[in-house]
């Protein structure tokens, strides 16, 4: 294989057999043609396919443990770690972990060398500088003797560092860890200590572990416990400003939120909050919860402080690419639907209640016919049917401005013709005299539902002027008289 | 000279105030809604006993019905005025329903010529949270109109507040509550709404709806009893008996 690199063509990667004719990575292409000759097959490097392989592996390396952490920028791109505490024991131990992965791993011809070791670094030098042997397993504890002959530049250091180091001697890691350690920063800096110290497991080393795709979310640790509700509020405000720059970056907004706050005594409280329009916005969100926390008053139960707050986006929404105002007018979307969404916001914080509207449903059926849906901002209205007109001329038929939620039963019903309109009936303990009659308006069930008895439906008006909407349920037989429902009023 | 001067400017005053009205004639259709003080009836004999040509925005107008029986007719007066307040400017209306009164049929709502995708409902349990939430509404941008329904009235304080809150925004503010619970109040009007026989077209069928309403009190302004309709296409009000008037055989008609 080989690549541009500096100079020139320079070989990146061999194979068994071209490292057993002396060629090595780094050569310049020419230089090995030149000393091989004509016979050797070079192909072109292709880093992004080497990238995808390598994200490919490690995601089928998860079947051994959670914790996988592709190398970084200073060990190279073609390895991970695997951080198998706590997991080895599923697969029998570690050495039976490792032979599985070894066994797996050339089963699939993936050519690798594996290192075990206390520390990620103790096992990248071992797995790099190890010589042949693979796979390596260091004993708890070992990483001293286990390094102690290996080349300093096993410990991922820079180059011009390992340079030096070879220069005064230190050859050796062994030596370099018996060597004076204020010299040895004095001259190359915290860096050198540091590689060292983690490789010997003096210091931690956190692994970028590759997780799920981002989720959005962040969370903060107090060192002392807090429990007023305007550090809540600010310390929401300040979470939602680092998730908001991520949130943006994938041109989403927050829809719905989760505030978890952890107490001292482990026990967590979590809030949702709800928006009407999806945001980005710290302020906002701040305000919600300010509103919330003023409902919930004490009900929120601070005991002894909170120590961790998570704020978590827990629905997301399309954020609309909106032109961002060089001064602040005050007069921009505010005026339009963003008042109004957040009002419906507070509300529901701070009542506990959600802004509803009604909306039109696609059914004959009166009590079909509407619906009440959450108040969202949308851009593209629903007609309703248009009511107005002479009816003689065909203009549909009114509909009455409050309509029951249960029909309630109509008695005492007394009516001139057996189908006609009734003349006096009494309903919620009055007694209506009908001075004018409209109707019948003939109402089916759909027919795929369970046969129910039509409906002829009246507008009557009462001699006080009482508009009520009226229906009779299927019709009189010889033996029973049909009964008679009010089921709204009109204005 | 001088009174040449004179006449000049006050020539040049004249042809700036027509060139000013005729920009602010410019927009047409919608008003400026911060401009508007008042929403008037749309009959000169109504608004002109009421201060300002109309209901004045910004203060609270309290509805009841008659008696009892007559809260659909004290709903559909509510809903007429914020129909006619929402075709005269752009924007939402937010109605509080509050314990004991029923949600609005949707179709009814658009046949009361309301367009529902313009009108918020928010159903709360106590009037505690009614009144906070009209509070909240009228400090909020982008309503106009703001509607509570109430269980036990409108009380002074209450209502003082509502007052302040509605001094700064230039709302339609309406509170209806149910008729027997009275107390003396900041309200701006009191009505008092009553079924009417409905106004019959020339079929004798039912066309538009009619209500008894009694302007009870009225601040800096005269009371009065009329019998009011409600067209909702033109979102108009109107003056039934006048009609019947001019059209006996039409009112007649409709009797039997």
């Amino acid at each position: 294989m080989a690549a541009i690199g500096p100079g020139g063509l320079r070989i990146t990667a061999v194979d068994a057999a071209a490292r057993a004719l002396g060629l090595h990575p780094g050569e310049p292409l020419a230089r090995a043609r030149a000393r091989i000759g004509p016979g050797i097959a070079v192909h072109p490097a292709d880093p992004e396919a080497d990238a995808t392989a390598l994200a490919r592996l490690c995601l089928w390396a998860r079947r051994y443990t959670p914790m996988v952490a592709p190398f970084g920028p200073g060990e190279g791109t073609d390895g991970f770690f695997l951080d198998v505490e706590g997991a080895s024991h599923l697969f029998g131990g570690e050495e039976a972990l490792m032979a599985d992965l070894a066994a797996r791993l050339s089963a699939n011809a993936i050519p690798a060398r594996l290192a075990l070791a206390d520390t990620p670094a103790c096992a990248f030098a071992l797995a790099r500088h190890g010589g042949s042997t693979s796979p390596v397993l260091v004993p708890r504890g070992g990483n001293a003797p286990a390094l102690r002959d290996l080349c300093v530049s096993a410990l991922r250091i820079e180059p011009a560092i390992a340079e030096s180091l070879r220069r005064l001697g230190l050859r050796r890691i062994g030596a370099l860890a018996e060597a004076a350690r204020p010299p040895l920063a004095r001259r190359f800096g915290e860096s050198l200590l540091l590689r060292l110290d983690q490789a010997l497991g003096r210091r931690p080393e956190p692994l970028v572990s590759l997780g799920e795709p981002a989720a959005f979310g962040a969370s903060r640790g107090f060192l002392d416990p807090i429990g007023h509700q305007a550090i809540i509020v600010a310390t929401a405000m300040r979470l939602m400003q680092e998730i908001a720059p991520r949130l943006a970056a994938s041109g989403l907004g927050a829809r719905s939120l989760r505030l978890s706050l952890h107490r001292v005594d482990g026990i967590e409280r979590s809030l949702d909050l709800g928006l009407s329009e999806p945001t980005l916005c710290p302020t906002q969100v701040g305000r919600l919860l300010d509103l919330r926390l003023d409902r919930l008053g004490a009900a929120l139960d601070a005991g002894f402080g909170f120590e961790t707050v998570r704020l978590d986006v827990t629905g997301i929404g399309r954020l609309e690419a909106r032109q961002g105002a060089l001064a602040e007018t005050g007069l921009d979307r505010e005026a339009e639907t963003g008042g109004t969404a957040r009002l419906a916001d507070a509300l529901r914080q701070r009542i506990g209640a959600r802004v509803i509207r009604v909306s039109p449903r696609a059914s004959h059926i009166p009590e079909r016919a509407d619906a009440l849906e959450p108040w969202r901002v949308r851009r593209i209205e629903r007609r309703w049917p248009e009511r107005v007109g002479p009816r003689p001329q065909g203009g549909m038929p009114s509909r009455p401005l409050v309509l029951l939620s249960r029909s309630e039963a109509a008695d005492e019903v007394f009516s001139l013709a057996p189908d006609g309109p009734p003349q006096r009936f009494r309903w919620r303990r009055r007694l209506h005299r009908i001075a004018h009659a409209e109707g019948p308006e003939r109402i089916a069930d759909a027919w795929w539902h369970a046969p129910a008895p039509t409906r002829d439906y009246y507008v009557v008006e009462d001699e006080t002027g009482r508009r009520l909407w009226l229906y009779r349920e299927g019709f009189h037989t010889a033996q029973t008289a049909a009964r008679w429902f009010v089921q709204g009023l009109f204005a | 000279m001088r009174d040449d001067g004179e006449t000049e400017t006050g020539g040049l005053e004249r042809r700036r105030r027509i060139a000013l009205d005729a920009l602010r004639g410019h927009g047409a259709g919608q008003a400026d809604p911060l401009s508007v003080e008042a929403l008037p009836l749309g009959i000169a004999h109504i608004d002109s006993s009421l201060p300002g040509g109309g209901l004045s925005l910004g203060r609270p107008h309290e509805i009841a019905p008659e008696s009892e029986g007559d809260e659909a007719a004290a709903l559909g007066f509510t809903l007429a005025l914020m129909a006619r307040h929402l075709a005269r400017v752009e924007g939402e209306a937010l109605l509080v329903i509050g314990k004991g009164h029923p949600t609005p049929y949707g179709h009814g709502l658009a046949g009361l010529g309301l367009d529902p995708g313009r009108l918020l409902i928010l159903e709360v349990e106590t009037d505690a949270d009614a009144y906070r939430a009209v509070e909240e509404a009228l400090r909020s941008q982008g309503l106009r109109a703001v509607a509570g329904l109430v269980d036990a009235g409108l009380p002074l304080k209450q209502s003082r507040r509502l007052h302040l809150a509605g001094e700064a925004a230039r709302r339609l503010l309406l509170v209806l509550r149910p008729p027997q619970a009275d107390s003396p109040n900041m309200a701006a009007t009191r009505w008092r709404i009553g079924s009417g026989a409905a106004l019959r077209d020339r079929f004798g069928c039912i066309e538009r709806p009619c209500w008894q309403a009694r302007l009870d009190r009225c601040r800096n302004g005269r009371t009065g009893n009329w019998l009011l309709e409600w067209d909702h296409a033109a979102h108009r009000f109107g003056l039934a008996g006048a009609v019947a008037a001019d059209a006996p055989q039409a009112r007649s008609g409709c009797a039997g």
